[in-house]
């Protein structure tokens, strides 16, 4: 370990000093309507078109510390919507995160996402190219689909603006899909979800599917276009199941050939982090490795008042094992499967209460945690496989978090 | 990096996808055995994996060859079968038929979980009646636990009294167009190493660690190969998914092996409309009413999902097939100049550009299976010896086990428990299969 700390902290600085050197912006191009400084974002006088939203992600490489403290080397994306374009590699440089940024956008969107490849900066011997795939996005075309076989994939220096009129409400999921088995290991795996276009109707709208009597209130959420406010929830939550073999990861550190047959996960983790990191609201202070940037922002730390409908956005992309989740005390109502409503093609609600979710890699699930008569306190969201109630060797970790109900 | 090492591989595909395969105008069908009465040989043999290793098998055969997997029997509802079963093995073999009742045996010494055929020809029969349309598997009922992992293993396929070659159940629900067969199974090499070389002692399933990972026995790339390709005489059955827009393809999915295999449909959602041979119905006759969509399936051991899954590139908000006026005109303009649809083109988005620039050649990485074009059906410029695998401008999309270590082949990426579905634009004949 400390041969490799030496080298990194000998290597960073001649990375620092020799990038900007580099004709960088060049090719950081994002692409985005009214926005004519390409930030990604609008200001005076830009202006933003009716229903759209852009985002900007660079890919690249950096370092996220383990809840055990091990420093793990990884691929991810990091968010750089509204920086301008000639500070982009500064900032997209060595700033993985894990989870990748969440992106959130509403049914019916214009989404332009542009991807920058800044290039692995700790592997320089390594030339991947980068997608975005949006999981699960319905009726897909392969252009903007992100599998580099059937499509095409992101040099370094450059940037693909994908388009996506955000589709069906639901949890969805993205990741990197270029060699795919290796990225989503490395960590290119983030929480994607589109809300319903019934949260944005007319106070007073009835919802009457199948006799229901409920009427929609300005200020109501929904987790799919019901009909019946069946799916009302008062605050959300993505959580997302992934883990990392930091044999693996360390292998790539240190330029080995890396071990696909012999993978075998021993960080379980919900959101780029172990217990007890998750209930950290905070992002988690980043390592001196990847130059402070912080590379884990996404706390799973579920906190509500009591009376409250809280939805858990559940998504898996653990890249070998299914995984079971469960919550301990509170009932788990699941309304939807793979971003599709549970109902049957006659119009009944197809919603189940149970205590436990189980989902394999690319699998999501929409759980609505009803509060409602659950006494205030401390409540436990944790995975029943439960050899991954770990970090590594160190044992009351893993891939749990707590439900706090004030 | 990794994916130079096996480019060379990949030309095979095209080749097999493309050029050798036998236009068939009718629906595409799941290759398999038919009839009644079916002579099965359990034998030894061996099967290729695609990273160039060479596997012992022990599997069901036609005519005493050896193959992975045993052959698909396809059966009309209602039909007494027969199966009879001769062993060529050195241990006694038998066949269990789950979801079917009423198996009964001739001849054979009694097992634990059925009627078995002795070693070094033995012989057994079975009989039942395939009462239930669907799919469902067979497999060895004589330690299992490895003869399975050996490769004694099938689908069966029960097609329905009411439009057996458009349904695969008694309602409409569960009509297609075309069906593909994902018999998913695993493999450590180890075990059979250990029984290939007679040291049975050394079979230790204590430590069962899998690195191969298969469709309808094969491990891309050699599932988009052409079905009974003759370099693969022991693995005849491919898994090369094509449509057009619109269709509906049935997918038949069956877990062969000891692990749950979580499925991915690239390009849109499927529907489970039936498990284990029964649709997913609230009543007798009300269909598939309780079907379930998914983007991701999780395929278990012993168990079948069928599912539709249909394509149309509706709501893209561009136009998919790139329409322009005669003079190029794009947006309001194509639309009055009255450019025609294509069959079951999403009418709201017709004329609609193309709403990004895309990037110089130079600063992207093209896929083997690109045409160069976003649209469908059409063709764009490629760099030199980039793409070529796609010589109609189709869209693929990679159906795969989405447990990513599975789609690697012994630490060889990509492969493993992948494949490429195609959607052709609506004037290319398709394939088959």
């Amino acid at each position: 370990m400390r041969p490799r700390r030496m080298i990194l902290m000998m290597v960073l600085p001649l990375l620092v000093i020799t990038f900007p050197a580099l004709p960088a912006s060049a090719a950081i191009n994002v692409q985005c309507p009214g926005d004519t400084d390409g930030d990604a974002v609008w200001a005076a006088p830009e202006a933003q078109p009716g229903n759209t939203v852009c985002i900007h992600l660079t890919a690249g490489d950096g370092f996220v510390t383990m809840a055990d403290g091990k420093l793990q080397y990884m691929f991810g994306f990091s968010d750089v919507t509204g920086t301008p374009p000639h500070m982009v590699m500064d900032r997209g440089m060595l700033a993985a995160n894990f989870a990748a940024p969440t992106i959130k956008v509403k049914e019916g969107q214009n989404v332009y996402l542009s991807l920058s490849n800044v290039g692995m900066i700790i592997r320089p011997d390594l030339f991947d190219p980068h997608t975005v795939h949006w999981h699960g996005f319905p009726n897909a075309a392969s252009i903007f689909d992100g599998e580099p076989m059937a499509s095409i994939s992101v040099n370094m220096n450059a940037t693909l603006t994908y388009y996506y009129q955000a589709p069906d409400p639901g949890t969805y999921m993205y990741h990197c899909h270029v060699e795919a088995t290796e990225h989503m290991q490395m960590g290119m795996l983030g929480n994607l979800y589109v809300t319903a276009a019934q949260d944005d109707l007319p106070n007073g709208t009835p919802l009457n599917h199948n006799g229901s009597t409920f009427v929609h209130t300005t200020g109501n959420k929904y987790v799919y276009n019901d009909g019946d406010g069946s799916t009302y929830y008062d605050v959300d939550f993505p959580i997302q199941i992934h883990a990392f073999d930091s044999n693996f990861h360390d292998l790539h550190l240190d330029v080995q050939p890396l071990p696909f047959a012999m993978m075998k996960d021993n960080y379980p983790m919900l959101n780029g982090r172990g217990y007890p990191d998750t209930v950290n609201p905070n992002p988690l202070t980043p390592p001196m490795e990847n130059m402070e940037k912080v590379s884990q922002a996404v706390s799973s730390l579920v906190t509500t008042n009591a009376d409250r409908k809280v939805l858990l956005r559940i998504s898996s992309l653990s890249t070998i094992d299914f995984f079971t989740l469960t919550v301990l005390g509170i009932p788990m109502k699941v309304v939807g499967k793979d971003a599709k409503l549970l109902r049957s093609s006659t119009g009944q609600n197809l919603y189940y209460t149970t205590n436990s979710v189980t989902l394999g890699g690319g699998e999501s699930a929409d759980v609505i945690l009803d509060t409602t008569g659950v006494a205030p306190g401390t409540y436990f969201l944790y995975t029943t496989n439960l050899n991954n109630l770990s970090n590594n060797t160190e044992d009351y970790g893993g891939m749990m978090t707590e439900i706090v109900i004030n | 990096m990794r994916k130079l090492s096996v480019r060379t591989k990949w030309p095979v595909m095209i080749i097999m996808a493309v050029l050798l395969t036998i236009p068939v105008a009718a629906h595409g069908a799941i290759q398999g055995a038919t009839g009644t009465t079916f002579n099965l040989t359990a034998v030894a043999g061996h099967i290729s994996t695609a990273d160039g290793n060479s596997i012992y098998m022990w599997g069901y055969g036609l005519n005493g060859v050896m193959q992975y997997p045993g052959p698909t029997l396809i059966v009309d509802q209602g039909a007494s079968v027969t199966v009879n079963l001769t062993n060529s093995l050195s241990v006694p073999v038998s066949i269990v038929f789950p979801g079917q009742s009423g198996v009964s045996a001739v001849g054979g010494v009694p097992g634990l979980l059925a009627q078995e055929a002795p070693p070094n020809s033995g012989t057994v029969s079975y009989t039942f009646t395939a009462s239930q349309p669907g799919t469902y598997l067979y497999y060895s009922g004589s330690q299992p636990e490895l003869q399975i992992e050996m490769g004694l293993v099938g689908a069966l396929i029960v097609r329905p009294t009411i439009n057996p070659t458009t349904q695969a159940y008694n309602h409409a629900d569960s009509q297609f167009s075309r069906e593909y067969l994902f018999l998913l199974s695993e493999m450590d090499p180890t075990i059979h190493e250990n029984v290939e070389a007679g040291m049975m002692g050394l079979v230790d399933f204590t430590r069962y660690f899998p690195v191969y990972w298969f469709i309808n026995g094969r491990a891309a790339p050699d599932t988009m190969s052409s079905a009974n390709a003759p370099w693969l005489p022991t693995q005849p059955y491919n898994c090369m998914p094509m449509m057009h827009p619109g269709d509906r393809v049935l997918m038949r999915m069956i877990g062969a092996g000891r692990d749950m295999h979580p499925f991915h449909t690239h390009g849109n959602h499927h529907k489970i409309i039936a498990r284990d041979g029964r649709l997913l119905s609230s009543s007798v006759g009300a269909g598939a009413d309780l079907g379930e969509f998914a983007f991701t399936t999780t395929v278990v051991p012993g168990s079948t999902a069928d599912a539709i899954f249909t394509w149309t590139g509706e709501k893209l908000g561009w136009d998919l097939y790139g329409h322009t006026g005669p003079n190029g005109e794009i947006g309001a303009a194509c639309t009055a100049a009255g450019m025609p649809m294509e069959p079951g083109e999403y009418e709201a988005d017709h004329c609609k550009p193309f709403p990004v620039i895309l990037p110089g050649q130079l600063e992207l990485t093209f896929g083997q299976f690109y045409s160069g074009s976003p649209f469908l059906g059409a063709m764009g410029s490629l760099p030199p010896g980039e793409g070529g695998f796609n010589p109609n401008g189709g869209f693929f999309f990679m159906w795969h086990s989405h447990a990513e270590k599975e789609i690697t082949n012994f630490d060889i990426f990509p492969g493993g428990m992948l494949s490429m579905m195609l959607i052709e634009h609506p004037n290319v004949m398709l394939m088959n299969p």
